[in-house]
């Protein structure tokens, strides 16, 4: 049997921003595009910390290009991680060396129900952690924005109250004060779609929103469209009116395809899991995916830490087979970040997989 | 049981079920001014509320939110109805100690699978989130506890689950303690490949896989 570094490839015909560009729109390019979400993991090929990665432009920049010249994919991804705009409306935020950044749930920048109030709109091309991700997304689209998808990244209002509040207490907040929830959603919408634009603006091909809790595993259908769903429209609106396209991630297990189509009408949906109602990824490719462009659904566990490199080209070839369906409309990937401390190889495995078993 | 009896723990049972934090503790306070058995109310009544809420949750007409909110409700029953247990109607409770691993501050599902573990009847020393593994190991001997139960949502924190592992061989204590892990990024694999003596995919499976490592089998 060859080793993965043995085999060789046919030269590719596209573009990776052609090649992505024809898949969103279900036109088949050249081969399966590939775009593993390597953000965090791509700080390591430049040897930088990830406290300085996740708050350095210059540096996450220069790190995600060297990542994309080393492993070949299709499209960056501007996640940085999930407590960007948290920290820009006052969250108090940790930075570990060597792992992601995450709020102080110990000082929670709402601590009662009555401090909703606290939350204002602020202007993301100031704040300090927003600003830092529209700076990444202009040096990106500057370097490579002709050749290859530059993709910015929003997390959901909902999602960040839920960083500021605390997660538990913010659910338990839906169900006893409604009202109060819904205007800080409200406030934190109006920053949001600035910040959105804002990255259409800085060169970005199209933003990616995350309306995490568009998923059975956490609330009902009806709660999440009632306290998010409808708020993310207009930044989806927004996106569009700025020039740019709209793809959603949600890496939660069971997520609602029908009320994310709905409320945001992407392009794209970058999944995990199968969507709500279908049992597995075959019943998942025939319900959905001539409907929306799946992009996913690689276990970024397994391929990142647990996967030989045959196992991770057997595991991409069986998704790239499953969704032959879609006539063109998939993009290969995992579902939620590459891993930040996973194997870089398995990352260059994936688009080899694409080549071999990819064309189109 | 007398039907007085009986009525009231009906009750406290449907208040913790429909969510009624005030309620259950009018209710709990009830019961011990009626001299009723702490123990039983628990058991019948809260503890009963709790499982009805989570069969629900199993069949996706409760979500996250309605299961935090009967989890207060029962917190709020137990702080009555606690200090009135007997303590010679029950045997020693095996003990878990439970967090969230260091660098990872995601402590819904640790919370849910501590809720399930002292509704089975666990004694839980719940050490919270941004535990460091060092945390783990001294508290687990301190309490000389039977599990040391880990979660992670996150991967790149998973492997303080392995550090926690090479303490326990390291310090010659692996023997003393079953080690469980669990959390999204997870899988048995990754379990076997630390060491750790057993993984659960969701909270349920978690007090299964308890049981089973304490040698109390599996819940039916």
């Amino acid at each position: 049997m060859s080793t993965v570094s043995t085999i060789s490839t046919r030269a590719d015909e596209l573009t990776s921003l052609e090649r992505v560009g024809l898949a969103l729109q279900y036109k088949k390019p050249d081969r399966v595009p590939v775009a593993p979400l390597v953000c965090g993991a791509s700080r390591r090929v430049l040897g930088i910390s990830y406290d300085r990665w996740a708050q350095d432009a210059k540096a996450a920049t220069a790190s995600l290009l060297a990542s994309q010249e080393l492993i070949g994919f299709d499209g960056f991804l501007t996640l940085v991680d999930l407590s960007v705009e948290a920290e820009d409306f006052g969250q108090e935020v940790l930075f570990p060396e060597n792992s992601t950044p995450l709020p102080n749930f110990d000082n929670p920048f709402i601590r009662t129900p009555d401090e909703y109030r606290k939350v204002l709109t602020v202007n993301p091309r100031k704040t300090r952690r927003m600003s830092t991700v529209i700076e990444i997304v202009r040096g990106l689209a500057e370097a490579k924005g002709k050749e290859l998808a530059v993709m910015g990244f929003v997390y959901g209002p909902l999602g960040v109250l839920s960083q500021i509040r605390g997660h538990a207490e913010l659910f338990k907040d839906i169900i006893r004060h409604p009202a109060k929830v819904l205007e800080a959603v409200e406030l934190i919408n109006r920053s949001l779609i600035d910040y959105a634009v804002a990255q259409v603006e800085a060169g970005a091909h199209a933003v990616v929103l995350d309306p995490l809790y568009s998923s059975a595993s956490i609330l009902k259908k009806e709660t999440w469209e009632r306290f998010e769903g409808v708020f993310m429209r207009p930044i989806a609106d927004a996106i569009r009116n700025a020039g740019g396209a709209v793809i959603v991630h949600n890496c939660g297990n069971g997520v609602y395809f029908d009320a994310v189509i709905k409320h945001i009408n992407p392009v794209a949906i970058s999944h995990a899991y199968p969507a709500y109602g279908s049992a597995n990824l075959k019943e998942h490719a025939a319900n959905w995916a001539k409907k929306v462009v799946s992009i996913g659904i690689g276990d970024p566990e397994k391929i990142g830490h647990e996967f030989s490199q045959d196992e991770v080209l057997e595991h991409c070839r069986e998704q790239i087979e499953i969704f032959r369906v879609a006539e063109g409309g998939f993009i290969l990937s995992t579902g939620c970040e590459f891993s930040p401390h996973g194997n870089l190889l398995s990352a260059a495995t994936m688009v080899k997989a694409s080549k071999l078993y990819g064309r189109y | 049981m007398s039907s007085e009896k009986e009525e009231l723990l009906n009750q406290l049972s449907d208040a913790v079920f429909e969510l009624d934090e005030e309620r259950t503790k009018q209710l709990s306070q009830k019961v011990v001014d009626s001299s009723f058995d702490a123990w039983e109310a628990i058991d019948q009544g809260l503890v009963a509320g709790v499982n009805r809420a989570g069969k629900l949750f199993d069949e996706e007409e409760y979500f996250i939110p309605e299961l935090l909110i009967a989890a207060d409700a029962m917190y709020a029953g137990l702080d009555i109805l606690r200090p009135h247990i007997k303590p010679q109607s029950h045997g020693e409770p095996r003990r878990v100690v439970i967090g969230v691993v260091q660098g990872d501050t995601h402590d819904i599902g640790k919370n849910l699978v501590r809720i399930m573990l002292e509704v089975s009847g666990f004694k839980v020393y719940d050490l919270g989130r941004d535990v460091s593994p060092r945390q783990f190991v001294d508290r687990a001997v301190e309490v000389n506890a039977d599990i040391i139960a880990m979660a992670t949502l996150m991967t790149t924190t998973m492997d303080r689950m392995a550090d926690v592992v090479r303490i326990l061989e390291t310090e010659k204590l692996r023997d003393r303690f079953k080690v469980m892990v669990g959390g999204a990024p997870l899988s048995q694999r990754f379990s076997d490949r630390i060491g750790a003596d057993g993984y659960a995919a969701k909270a349920s499976a978690a007090v299964e896989l308890a049981k089973r490592l304490v040698g109390q089998g599996v819940v039916a």
